[in-house]
């Protein structure tokens, strides 16, 4: 009804705003009329619509991660199950020496007491051989013993992998890699590996293929409407019995930890049971499995010296025991009520993260927040079309980027666990205390020189200062004066040497760096032939950090003076001659002139270039990357460059982050630092 | 009328085209990558038209790759599958590639014995990581003696030999030296460190950088440098160049990089870095950086690509990499070819190699060269002795790697 009024507007241009203001009077009359009789009802309604989104959403929610947790209870379950009959076999074949007819034998005997539509297989590393399998593909002429086949590739891969990844976990006396694979299957099984081990090396490997997996359990739908339905006819009947808006609303959120509590409860209920129920069984399992491996062992005669140890089989992927289950095949009520403790408290934080995104949704819509900000977004929605666009690209590109580098900083992610969640990674402040708390930048030498520590943070900084401020003065002073000596009255050829000394600005900067990197070549550089016409020594100029230091000097300034020079030429053609002469009049010299007129009239356009300057120069990462590549040994480098080094050549991503987000810093405290300054030079 | 037999005609020609598809199988189409120019590539590319030329059912097509920018290359493009079937590159960003994955396919499955006895064991070693073999060798370079034959007829076996030859052609004052090598670069020292059974990593990755060997060799050079006084101080290698081509230095530690830069008129020849008298005789063992053939993780055709890769391994294409290439084969079976092994510069490599120790392939290296650098250049600076300054940097890399390592 009071839509159409804000469209016209809308479309119209400026001509109709105080129209528009006239139209949009009724729309909030119409939102909150006045007194309390009429008010009641849309209040009312707003309550029950925010109570039921919030209940709804979060429900919802609550629904889906509850059944994603039941799927994982229920895939952990069938994979501690295969698991451990997958280790009772490794075992029975490592017994067996991994190879030969007695691993054979000991699989076919294994095969019987599996459930049906499971399959095992064993791979020999020693001449790339499947030596047993029940595997329904691998009959008559492609029956075991044989070698693998060509397509059977990735098998021998993985089986390389886990033992490699063996190796690597005992030699850091660590759990890096995992040590055991498993993964889901076309038909809805799974399939695990393991490593086979005999005296102390990894020889071959064992898997195991599950029949598909049983549905897993889905939370009820009846408990989902009870609690969603119950609170918000609880809030409707508050709503007749209140008349206040703020009872009404404290009403409402009552509801609203009505129905999560409540689902909340029934929810950490059926994971409870559902863990407990998982420990019984793979206690069972565990029982029969070592039953069945002690009757294996007595039929096939093998070695038994090393009695079983079937409290190793119930493991994580590492191979290291969970302890859940205790090695004659009971539960482990302790260590369980720890385990079911611990993911209470997961379950529960999930749980009040939603509450408090409900409690969010309620409070925004119940307050009339959500009517407010709909009224805003329809008024002035042309305003919010154009800027929409914008704003998303601005999001995927630069906020999104921008904050993920910020969280890295806090990690310690690196080449090894970019797998890992950054929680697990999670190392607070460390990296920056790495960076800003060391101050080994230099020490003395036996025979008096200074020796740098290139690598430290503040060495690099001192570095990148020299390199900004040296930069900034050469790209000032050259443009300057060649802006003086093309600002000549009557120069010839005035369009001709403009367009020449543009050009360096005109390449593409590293196109430029690279000739320039070329000049400077010991042998072959063009500076050192000229350097050898007038009988001198060719200099390696990337040997020493001063020399190599020249030459990105020498290639930066080339780079930066173009575009000094436009800025100060046009600042240059718009002081009027009229004040040269009059300052002639009165007797001054050149050099007067040139600082009472020239420089007060160019501060207004050279400042903010200068300014501008500052922080590209002080991010110039071309230049640097290109040229030297920070040599001698990292001594040329400049932050950003450093930065680079430290994420893609030393791998360690969190603490490249941080460095960069150091880099950030200072470059806004340059900023605030500045807007500052040019303020108060405003007002003087 | 005319414009009708036309059409006709056309449509004839394109209906044959389309017959023609089917029946001619379409060869499967292998991208290698390498970063070679010049006479590197002429050959490589002769190579592979011989390849072409044999194979009707696989081709392959070369792409050079600016030599700056290829390794992110490789790791920018390969794990997302824009990258090539094949690539070649130097083994020291293997273990990197390695871990983060997907970029560098396994290929032990493929190999049988006799492409295994095919190479130089120790290159095929650089080519191992963790017990699986990732590629097959194509070359190696290798630090050997390099003497102005003028100054030097006989080039010296032993350490003792080397100093006291040194010591007769040295003249400080003017500016002449027995020796010249880039000693403080940790790169050149290795051969030194290695000779007295020392390294960087010890059983695995554990770094041993402040070993008791790896002192014991830093002295030795600090010997030569100071005591000896047979070296030229800030050894750059520009410097070495150029003493080497005005006569002024007598022997050269370098590689094959380096005889691009002798002068036309310097009389050379190539001989084994001697044996060290102070580790009982044992022969300098400089490291070596082998290329190798990869096949990528991500490619469609592995097979066709390991087979490319095993053909650019024979003896018949080492034959033209050496001849045409420069290259010293990682394949040991074509030196016993009476051209290949007629070439002075060709054998005095293969000979050197014999002692060569593959440059360790793990990620964990890239994070030695700085801190072994800064130690290196204190130690020649006198700001430390040998020992401490390695102690400081075996801090630093096991404080780096415990970094990389973490969880």
């Amino acid at each position: 009804m009071t839509t159409t009024a804000p469209q016209r507007s809308g479309g119209e241009s400026a001509a109709s705003a105080p129209s528009e203001r006239g139209a949009t009077e009724p729309l909030h009359s119409a939102g909150t009329p006045p007194g309390d009789a009429r008010g009641n009802a849309p209040r009312r309604v707003r309550v029950l619509v925010g109570l039921s989104l919030a209940l709804g959403l979060s429900l919802v929610l609550a629904q889906g991660l509850l059944a994603k947790a039941l799927e994982t209870v229920a895939t952990e379950r069938a994979d501690r199950q295969a698991f451990i009959s997958l280790r009772a076999l490794e075992d029975l074949v490592q017994r067996a020496g991994g190879k030969g007819d007695s691993v054979r034998a000991v699989v076919s005997a294994w095969q019987q007491q599996l459930p049906a539509g499971s399959a095992v297989r064993v791979i020999a590393f020693s001449g790339i051989q499947l030596e047993a399998s029940t595997f329904s593909e691998d009959k008559d002429d492609r029956a075991a013993p044989r070698r693998l086949s060509r397509e059977e590739k990735p098998l021998y891969d993985r089986g390389q992998r886990l033992r490699a990844a063996v190796e690597t976990n005992r030699e850091e006396g660590s759990a890096r890699k995992l040590e055991v694979e498993a993964e889901a299957l076309p038909n809805g099984g799974r399939q695990l590996s393991a490593p086979v081990e005999v005296d102390g090396a990894v020889v071959g490997l064992v898997e195991l293929a599950t029949p598909p997996l049983k549905e897993p359990l889905y939370p009820s739908k009846g408990a989902l409407a009870l609690w969603l339905l119950l609170p918000l006819a609880l809030c409707a009947g508050a709503s007749f019995a209140v008349r206040k808006q703020g009872l009404l609303v404290i009403a409402s959120v009552v509801a609203l930890a009505v129905g999560v509590g409540g689902y909340a409860s029934y929810s950490l209920g059926m994971l409870d049971a559902q863990v407990r129920e998982t420990q019984t069984l793979v206690a069972g399992q565990l029982r029969a499995m070592s039953e069945r491996a002690q009757a294996v062992m007595a039929e096939r005669q093998l070695a038994t010296e090393l009695a079983l140890q079937p409290g190793n089989w119930d493991a994580d992927p590492y191979r290291r025991p969970l302890g859940l289950v205790t090695p004659a095949g009971a539960v482990n009520e302790a260590a369980v009520a720890a385990r079911v403790a611990e993911l209470r408290s997961g379950a529960g934080r999930a749980l009040g993260g939603l509450g408090t995104l409900a409690l969010a949704v309620l409070l925004f819509i119940g307050m009339g927040g959500l009517a407010r900000t709909v009224e805003t977004v329809v008024e002035n929605r042309t305003a919010y079309a154009y800027i929409a666009p914008a704003m998303v690209g601005m999001v995927v590109l630069v906020f999104f980027p921008f904050f993920y580098g910020i969280t890295l900083s806090f990690t310690d992610s690196n080449l090894y666990n970019t797998g890992q969640s950054l929680t697990d990674i999670w190392v607070g402040l460390r990296n920056y205390a790495e960076i800003l708390g060391d101050f080994s930048i230099a020490k003395r030498a036996q025979d008096g020189s200074i020796v740098f520590n290139y690598l430290n943070f503040y060495y690099t900084l001192f570095f990148t200062v020299v390199w900004t401020v040296t930069n900034v003065t050469i790209g000032v002073t050259v443009g300057l004066v060649l802006a003086l000596i093309l600002n000549v009255q009557g120069l010839a050829l005035r369009p001709v040497y403009r367009v020449l000394l543009i050009l360096p600005w005109a390449m593409p900067n590293y196109i430029t760096a690279l000739i320039w990197k070329g000049m400077f070549h010991q042998q072959f550089g063009v500076v050192n032939h000229v350097i050898r016409m007038f009988g001198g020594q060719g200099l390696a100029w990337y040997d020493t950090p001063v020399s190599s230091f020249l030459t990105v000097l020498a290639t930066n300034g080339w780079l930066s003076f173009p575009f000094m020079m436009v800025v100060s030429l046009g600042a240059l053609t718009s002081i009027p001659a009229e004040l040269y002469e009059a300052a002639r009049v009165d007797g001054a010299s050149r050099w007067q002139q040139f600082t009472a007129i020239t420089l007060p009239a160019l501060k207004p356009a050279l400042v903010p270039a200068i300014i501008l300057s500052v922080v590209w120069t002080f991010n110039q990462f071309n230049v640097i990357f290109l040229v030297t590549e920070g040599e001698p040994s990292n001594s040329t480098e400049i932050l950003v460059t450093q930065a680079y080094k430290y994420a893609f050549q030393r791998y360690r991503y969190g603490y490249a982050a941080a460095y960069s987000t150091v880099i950030f810093g200072i470059l806004l405290l340059y900023s605030v630092v500045q807007n500052r300054m040019s303020r108060a030079t405003e007002a003087a | 009328m005319k414009n009708l037999r036309l059409m006709i005609a056309a449509m004839a020609l394109s209906a044959l085209g389309l017959l023609s598809t089917p029946a001619s199988a379409q060869p499967k189409e292998i991208v290698l990558w390498h970063g070679y120019r010049a006479e590197e590539k002429a050959a490589l590319e002769k190579v592979i038209k011989q390849f072409n030329d044999a194979h009707k059912d696989i081709q392959v097509k070369t792409l050079a790759v600016p030599y700056d920018a290829y390794a992110d290359k490789i790791s920018a493009t390969v794990p997302r599958g824009k990258g090539p079937d094949l690539f070649i590159f130097a083994q020291d960003r293997l273990g990197g590639w390695i871990e983060a994955g997907n970029t560098v396919e396994p290929i032990d499955f493929y190999l049988d014995d006799a492409v295994r006895k095919r190479f130089i064991p120790t290159t095929l070693e650089a080519m191992t990581y963790r017990g699986t073999v990732y590629g097959l060798p194509l070359n190696y370079k290798v630090v050997t003696l390099i003497y102005n034959k003028k100054l030097v007829p006989t080039p010296p076996k032993t350490s003792g030999e080397l100093v006291a030859t040194a010591k007769k052609l040295t003249d400080k004052k003017a500016g002449r030296f027995g020796l010249a090598y880039s000693y403080g670069d940790f790169y050149y020292h290795s051969a030194l460190m290695n000779g007295f059974g020392g390294g960087v990593f010890g059983p695995g990755t554990t770094p041993t950088l402040n070993s008791p060997a790896n002192v014991k060799s830093v002295e030795l050079m600090m010997k030569w440098a100071e005591k000896d006084g047979i070296l030229p101080a800030e050894p750059s290698s520009a410097l070495i160049t150029s003493l080497f081509n005005d006569g002024k230095a007598a022997m050269v530690f370098s590689g094959p990089w380096f005889l691009g830069e002798i002068a036309k008129g310097v009389d050379y020849g190539l001989a084994p870095l001697p044996t060290l008298d102070e580790a009982g005789g044992k022969p300098m063992r400089p490291w070596m950086t082998v290329e190798g053939v990869y096949v990528s993780a991500p490619s469609q055709n592995k097979d066709a690509a390991f087979e490319v890769a095993k053909f650019l391994t024979d003896a018949a294409a080492a034959k033209v990499l050496a001849l045409e290439g420069r290259q010293s084969p990682a394949n040991q079976t074509v030196y016993s070819d009476p051209k290949v092994a007629g070439d002075a510069q060709l054998k005095a490599f293969r000979d050197q190699v014999e002692v060569a120790v593959p440059m360790p392939n793990v990620p964990e290296m890239t994070m030695v060269w700085s801190p072994a650098t800064s130690a290196m250049n204190g130690i020649l600076k006198k700001a430390s002795t040998p020992k401490a300054a390695l102690d400081v940097a075996q801090k630093a890399v096991a404080k780096d790697v415990a970094g990389l390592r973490k969880k």
